[in-house]
C-alpha cells in the first residue's frame, strides 16, 4: 500500500519538463522553478490517475486536487472518474462529481454541455445529477 | 486525519473512513462493525428525516447497509436508495450543515427593522416628555437681543454696528 501511495503521490506532482518538450507549446513562460502544465498534459495525468485509483480516499483526493485548478476538467477526466467511482462503488462521489462541475463551469450552458456530452456514461452507470433526486 | 487513516490497515479502514469522513462525530469512539450490526435494519427512505437522531451505531449501520447496495448495479438503484446514499455523505449535516439555513436573512432584516422601529418610538417617548424650551429661543427674544446689540454698538468694526453689516445678527430662526 505504501509502494503505491507513493506512486501515486508522485504521479499526483505536475509532470516533469522532459516529458512536455514533446508537446512544444505556442508559449512557454520560462521560469526558475516551476514550469507550466498544458491542459492536454494536465487531463492525461488525472485521466491516469483515476484509471488506476483503487479506493476511496485516492479517488476523493484524487477529485479535490483536479478540481481545485483554475479550468474545468475535460470531459475525459469526468469519465475517468466516474468510473473510478463506480470501481470504488460510491455512488455519492459520482453525484457530488457533477456539483463540482457546477460549481466549476461559467453558466448554465457550459454545464448543459457537460451534461450532454456525459449522457452516455450518466445513462451506463446510471447516475443522476443532484437535480434529478431532488426535482420533486 | 490523513496520518490516523493511513495508519490503520487496509482491512479495517473502509468502514472507519466511511463514517469519519460523511459524518460530524462520535464514530471514533464508535463500536467495532461486527457487535454494531447486531441493531435493526433502519428503513433507507427515512433516513434523511431521521438521521440527526440516530445513535452512533445506528448510523455506523446505515453506512454498512448503503456500502452494500452500492456494490449493486447503480441501475436498480431505488430513488430513495440513492438519495440516502448522497444524504449520508454530503447531505447537509455535521459539517455540512448551512451556517445559514434558509430563512436566515429575512430573520435578520425583520430584526434590525424591529431595532430600528423600537429605538424611534424611544425616542418620540423621550421627547413628548421634555420640558418646553426656554424663552429665550424665540423670533421675538433674538430680535430684541438684536436692538439691544445696536443700541449698544456692540462689535463696531467688523459686526452688527459695523457699516454695511447685512448678517442676521442674533436671529437664527428663518
Amino acid at each position: 500500500m505504501r509502494a503505491q501511495l507513493v506512486a501515486s503521490l508522485l504521479r499526483a506532482r505536475p509532470a516533469p519538463v522532459v516529458r512536455r518538450a514533446a508537446f512544444a507549446p505556442a508559449f512557454v513562460r520560462y521560469n526558475s522553478t516551476h514550469h507550466e502544465e498544458t491542459f492536454e498534459s494536465f487531463t492525461e495525468r488525472y485521466v491516469t490517475f483515476f484509471q488506476q485509483a483503487q479506493d476511496l480516499f485516492e479517488v476523493q483526493r484524487g477529485l479535490n486536487n483536479c478540481f481545485a485548478h483554475d479550468l474545468v476538467p475535460a470531459p475525459s477526466v469526468v469519465e475517468a472518474a466516474l468510473r473510478a467511482t463506480r470501481r470504488v462503488n460510491d455512488y455519492a462521489t459520482a453525484v457530488r462529481i457533477f456539483e463540482g462541475i457546477k460549481e466549476k463551469v461559467e453558466n448554465n450552458q457550459q454545464y448543459q454541455a457537460y451534461l450532454d456530452e456525459l449522457k452516455p456514461v450518466r445513462e451506463e452507470l446510471g447516475i443522476n445529477i443532484r437535480e434529478e433526486l431532488y426535482q420533486s | 486525519m490523513q496520518a490516523l487513516r493511513l495508519a490503520r490497515p487496509r482491512a479495517t479502514l473502509r468502514p472507519y473512513a466511511r463514517s469519519i469522513t460523511a459524518t460530524a462525530s462520535g464514530h471514533a469512539s464508535a463500536a467495532s462493525p461486527a457487535s454494531s450490526s447486531s441493531s435493526g435494519v433502519i428503513p433507507l427512505s427515512n433516513v434523511e428525516a431521521q438521521w440527526e437522531q440516530l445513535s452512533a451505531d445506528e448510523q455506523l449501520t446505515v453506512h454498512q447497509q448503503l456500502e452494500e447496495i452500492q456494490k449493486k448495479d447503480w441501475n436498480t438503484l431505488s430513488l430513495d436508495e440513492k438519495k440516502a446514499a448522497y444524504y449520508v455523505a454530503f447531505g447537509p449535516h455535521g459539517p455540512r450543515r448551512p451556517a445559514n439555513p434558509p430563512g436566515t436573512t429575512l430573520k435578520i432584516a425583520l430584526g434590525t427593522a424591529a431595532g430600528i422601529a423600537a429605538a424611534g418610538v424611544l425616542f418620540l417617548a423621550i421627547r413628548s416628555t421634555a420640558p418646553p424650551p426656554p424663552k429665550t429661543i424665540s423670533k421675538e427674544w433674538e430680535e430684541a437681543a438684536n436692538q439691544r446689540a445696536l443700541d449698544q454698538k456692540m462689535n463696531p468694526i467688523s459686526g452688527i454696528s459695523s457699516e454695511g453689516y447685512s448678517g442676521k445678527g442674533f436671529v437664527t430662526h428663518k
